[in-house]
């Protein structure tokens, strides 16, 4: 009985077998390329998390009429794919081949059909890094607009697989959710904002219900904006940021956003009250973007002094949905004059030191990197949480730099304070919002590389020297379908340890209900 | 009376095509531009995945088609003759036959909404086909059991109108309507109705004695009440003025400048989309200075209006800004009414005008993706094939008429802008090409619109040095 079933389940699987080989074509009398294949995205001598989803890719050209792709390691294992589209790798064996090769490389082979016949490209390799990467990514998506929003969300996607999923949409409130941020990716503690008709920041703890804050006081200049946690979960950075934006007639970089005016506080999240410092609310100059120190005893920040010097009142402004600059505003400011006070507009990456124990700040502003100086300017500051790194965005001004497509990431090594670029992740275009895994060796940036427009992440690996390796681009199922047919780009992108599991009904009902808790102030 | 009843129908069906076709034709193209209907499993699944998807595809697909009028008119004919039809079949008495084109009739009430959907016509004629399946196949308990089957699966399928009870929770967010918060009425009366009429019909045949109408002349003067007083509520609830502000949007769409001055000459238009257009009309026949004031102004917001955040008024100005060479202004405010359109649809006709910015601005790959989504439509494909070998060919771009026109137009000196245009705007567009004839009368009308004297005194003295 067992022999003649031990024969059944061979015969069974001969036939699987033959069916699967039946549906591929040998590759027969390829031509040899000398060179690696273009393909997309661009995956050629990246280096990979072990734990990443299935690197399916295209050939760049869409002459193509089969793709096959082999990818060996130096153990004699292999995995193949074929397509008319893509190379789709099993998932599976996919993710047993990298568990095989942690710390090693391994190779593929592409060849590529065309009405001339097969081509074969030189081997490129993989590296597939022993450090592995965070559970998930959490992102908005978005469409690259204006002011106007239509349909956007912010939604998680586990890097593993190609499984992205809502937390929540604006189809389920009227108004536009941004700001979504974790506690070192841990999803337990989450904040999220909400503007427009139902404004409000959404606050979670734990895990537990959220709710929904009225984050605007008497004392500070309006709602809070970008967001960062303490290291403790007991306080969140925050600034209030008076945004305006214009839009450019000629330069590729199409919108400039900008401050008006801009301070930073920090939210007690035990206490329910902003703490507030003389040296974080000075009118002469603009501070946004805190972020804390690894050790949580510093508060990073960006700064740049009040150029603009517009007397213009845009206290109706909502925080965080940058509305269009009226320039009859400005009185005897010519469209030039204009250009020429925002595009000098330049921030330097400056420091204070914070007690967390007592909720004190430091006597002092330190400046420690003074980009203006370079006729530069810093944003997106991101200190790697091993407290080695701190990972920054240079344009040559202002603080937008999604809309910059000269912007690019930035290095800083904080034992010895030098800058470097980070050339492997860097491109010709825009590299934006980044922020690191949680074990810090991995980073994740914004990117229009793709297309010069929409917004897609990408990942690189920087090791403990700060050596950074090539980025690739978020892996989809059919990658070229996928970021054709997206019109939406991919927002802060951050790390998520695990899934968020944020019960957008009960955000959503919150959101709905009228009512907001305050924010008291110390 | 064997022949009367279809006659009745096929006039029915008659008006409502002559409806659309001559008195609504801009409503019809007015649908369609504020929707993509791609040919895509992704944008497929999208829609039909959600409660009433499958009514919802089969109106956005149909609505595809509006782009030319006569077959939308006719689609929307055909729909609501078969509603009417069906409805008959359901009471099944005939002496009620003129009752049978209420649903229709409050359907086509419904319709002349602007931003009533499609899928709402489907969702009502879905629900009486699978009404009258059931009621033709089955008898008894069978039929019973498989109406209350058939309502779970309807309600997937078609959305609440299978249900028509008038909550609101299970209304709002089905996509009858283009605001996702307005509650149909009109819908949810046709949808009811046809309960109603089967209700009726229920009661007619247990009490046969009590209703015995069944003379033909009875048959005959109900259906002409009906006939009458929907059809005066139709033509009295219809919004002409909306059809001429649209009918402007349109020709300054296919930029019919001819057909624009011929309108504007029967009658003055006295609404800013009207103005706007029959200015930009006046400026490409380059006459806009001589007969600046033969016509209605509204000011400078009839010139180039400040741009709003809404998904219509926007277009016509568009309009104006692509003809001057205002390539990132046009781009910006074709985003934003693309974004405006408020159940989050995207639109045919902004991603063409999308495409055609990001070709002239050479931002190659954006245009390719605008490109790609256009290959997937059915009126959009030919264009789109013909557009992409432009792609990073910058010799054809230059040769093109019209590409290669207004990339020598376009501005080059960059300054910031924002939703209002000044004469600074016009002026440093018109000193980038003195060619730009557009940029010339638009700063000139913008000066004699405003009365400033001094403006164009400076202007002047610029054009001399």
């Amino acid at each position: 009985m067992r022999k003649s079933f031990t024969i059944h389940c061979a015969l069974f699987a001969s036939v699987m077998l033959l069916l699967m080989t039946a549906c591929t074509e040998t590759v027969s009398n390829a031509r040899q390329e000398a060179g690696q294949p273009q393909i997309y995205p661009d995956y050629v001598g990246v280096t990979i998390p072990v734990n990443i989803a299935p690197l399916n890719f295209c050939m760049a050209d869409e002459k193509v009429l089969l793709i096959d792709a082999v990818v060996t390691d130096n153990h004699c294992n292999s995995l193949h794919a074929q397509d008319d589209e893509m190379a789709d790798f099993n998932i599976d064996d996919w993710h047993s081949l990298l568990a095989q090769n942690r710390g090693d490389s391994l190779s593929v082979v592409v060849s590529a059909k065309y009405e001339d016949g097969w081509h074969t490209y030189r081997p490129f390799s993989i590296y597939v890094s022993p450090d592995s990467i965070d559970y998930g990514l959490c992102y908005r998506l978005i469409e690259p607009g204006y002011e106007v929003w239509s349909k956007m969300g912010i939604y998680e996607r586990d890097l593993s697989s190609f499984e992205e999923r809502p937390l929540i949409e604006n189809t389920q409130f009227e108004g536009c959710v941004n700001c979504h941020s974790f506690n070192r990716g841990n999803p337990a503690d989450m904040s999220l904002h909400i503007r427009g008709k139902h404004g409000a920041t959404l606050l979670r703890k734990d895990y537990g219900p959220v709710t929904a804050y009225n984050t605007r006081t008497d004392q500070t200049l309006g709602l809070c904006v970008y967001p960062y946690w303490h290291p403790s979960g007991r306080y969140i950075a925050y600034s209030t940021n008076k945004t305006n934006q214009l839009f450019h007639s000629a330069s590729p970089n199409r919108v400039e956003v900008f401050d008006t005016a801009s301070d930073l506080q920090v939210y007690d999240v035990e206490k329910n009250e902003l703490l507030l410092s003389p040296l974080l609310k000075r009118d002469s100059v603009y501070e946004t973007y805190p972020v804390f120190s690894a050790d949580g005893r510093s508060l990073y920040f960006c700064v740049a002094a009040d150029s603009l010097e517009f007397k213009v009142d845009s206290s109706e402004s909502d925080a965080t949905i940058p509305s269009a600059f009226d320039t009859r505003a400005v009185s005897n400011t010519s469209l030039y004059t204009l250009n020429a006070k925002l595009n000098s507009l330049r921030y330097n990456l400056c420091r204070i030191d914070f007690d967390p124990e007592t909720g004190r700040f430091g006597e002092r502003v330190d400046t420690i990197v003074n980009a203006a100086s370079r006729q530069k300017s810093v944003s997106f500051p991101r200190p790697s949480y091993d407290g080695r790194f701190l990972c920054y965005t240079l344009s040559d001004y202002g603080q937008f730099s999604i809309w910059h497509h000269e912007a690019d990431l930035w290095l800083l090594d904080l034992a010895t304070g030098e800058s470097r670029p980070m050339v492997g992740a860097n491109s010709e275009d825009t590299e934006s919002f980044h922020n690191w895994s949680t074990n810090s060796r991995w980073l994740v940036l914004s990117s229009r590389r793709d297309d010069g427009l929409f917004t897609r992440p990408y990942f690189c690996h920087v090791d403990t020297k700060g050596n950074v390796t090539k980025a690739f681009m978020l892996p989809q199922r059919n990658p070229r379908q996928f970021y054709r047919g997206r019109f939406m780009s991919f927002n802060v992108p951050d790390f998520i340890t695990g899934p968020t599991r944020f019960d957008s009904r009960q955000a959503s009902k919150a959101i709905n209900n009228e009512y907001r808790k305050n924010f008291g102030v110390r | 009376m064997k022949f009367l009843r279809p006659l009745c129908t096929f006039l029915f069906g008659l008006a409502v095509l002559l409806f659309f076709g001559l008195a609504y034709p801009h409503h019809l193209h007015y649908q369609e531009q504020f929707q993509l209907f791609l040919f895509d499993s992704t944008y497929v699944w999208e829609i039909v995945r959600e409660p009433g998807g499958v009514a919802d595809l089969l109106g956005r697909f149909t609505t595809q088609f509006f782009l030319y009028a006569w077959v939308g008119a006719l689609i929307i004919a055909i729909l609501l003759t078969a509603i009417q039809l069906l409805t008959l079949r359901l009471i099944n008495v005939q002496w009620l036959y003129g009752l049978s084109f209420m649903p229709s009739f409050l359907l086509w009430l419904f319709l002349l909404d602007e931003n009533a959907l499609m899928g709402g016509v489907w969702a009502v004629l879905l629900t009486q086909l699978a009404a009258w399946a059931i009621l033709s196949l089955a008898k008894g308990w069978t039929r019973r059991i498989l109406l209350m089957a058939a309502i779970p699966v309807l309600y997937f399928l078609v959305g609440p109108v299978c249900l028509p009870i008038p909550i609101d929770s299970l209304w709002i967010g089905a996509h009858y309507h283009r605001y996702p918060t307005v509650f149909p009425w009109l819908l949810w009366g046709a949808a009811f109705s046809i309960w109603g009429l089967m209700g009726i019909t229920l009661l007619i045949r247990h009490f046969p004695k009590h209703f015995s109408l069944h003379s033909p002349l009875s048959t005959l003067l109900l259906t002409a009440l009906v006939a009458v007083i929907m059809g005066s509520i139709v033509w009295k609830n219809a919004n002409y003025r909306a059809e001429a502000v649209m009918q402007y949007d349109f020709m300054a769409r296919h930029q019919q400048w001819n057909r624009i001055l011929e309108t504007v000459n029967k009658e003055k238009p006295n609404n800013q989309i009207g103005v706007t257009v029959q200015n930009l009309a006046l400026a490409m026949h380059g006459v806009l200075l001589d007969q600046l004031f033969n016509y209605n102004q509204n000011g400078i917001a009839g010139l180039l209006p400040d741009v709003k955040e809404d998904a219509t008024s926007p277009l016509p100005t568009a309009e104006a800004f692509y003809q001057l060479g205002m390539i990132n202004v046009t781009q910006r405010t074709v985003f934003e009414a693309q974004e405006a359109i408020l159940d989050f649809q995207k639109s045919g006709r902004c991603y063409k005008r999308l495409a055609q910015t990001n070709l002239i601005n050479g931002q190659y790959e954006v245009a390719r993706k605008y490109l790609s989504a256009l290959q997937k439509t059915l009126f959009y494909r030919d264009w789109a094939e013909e557009t992409l070998p432009l792609l990073g060919d910058e010799e054809a771009i230059t040769r093109h008429p019209e590409y290669g026109r207004l990339r020598k137009m376009a501005d080059d000196e960059d300054y910031y802008f924002s939703d209002h245009v000044t004469p600074e705007m016009l002026e440093t567009l018109f000193f980038h090409n003195t060619d730009n004839g557009l940029a010339y009368q638009y700063l000139v009308a913008y000066y004699m619109l405003t009365g400033d004297r001094d403006g164009y005194q400076n202007f002047i003295s610029s054009i001399k040095q």
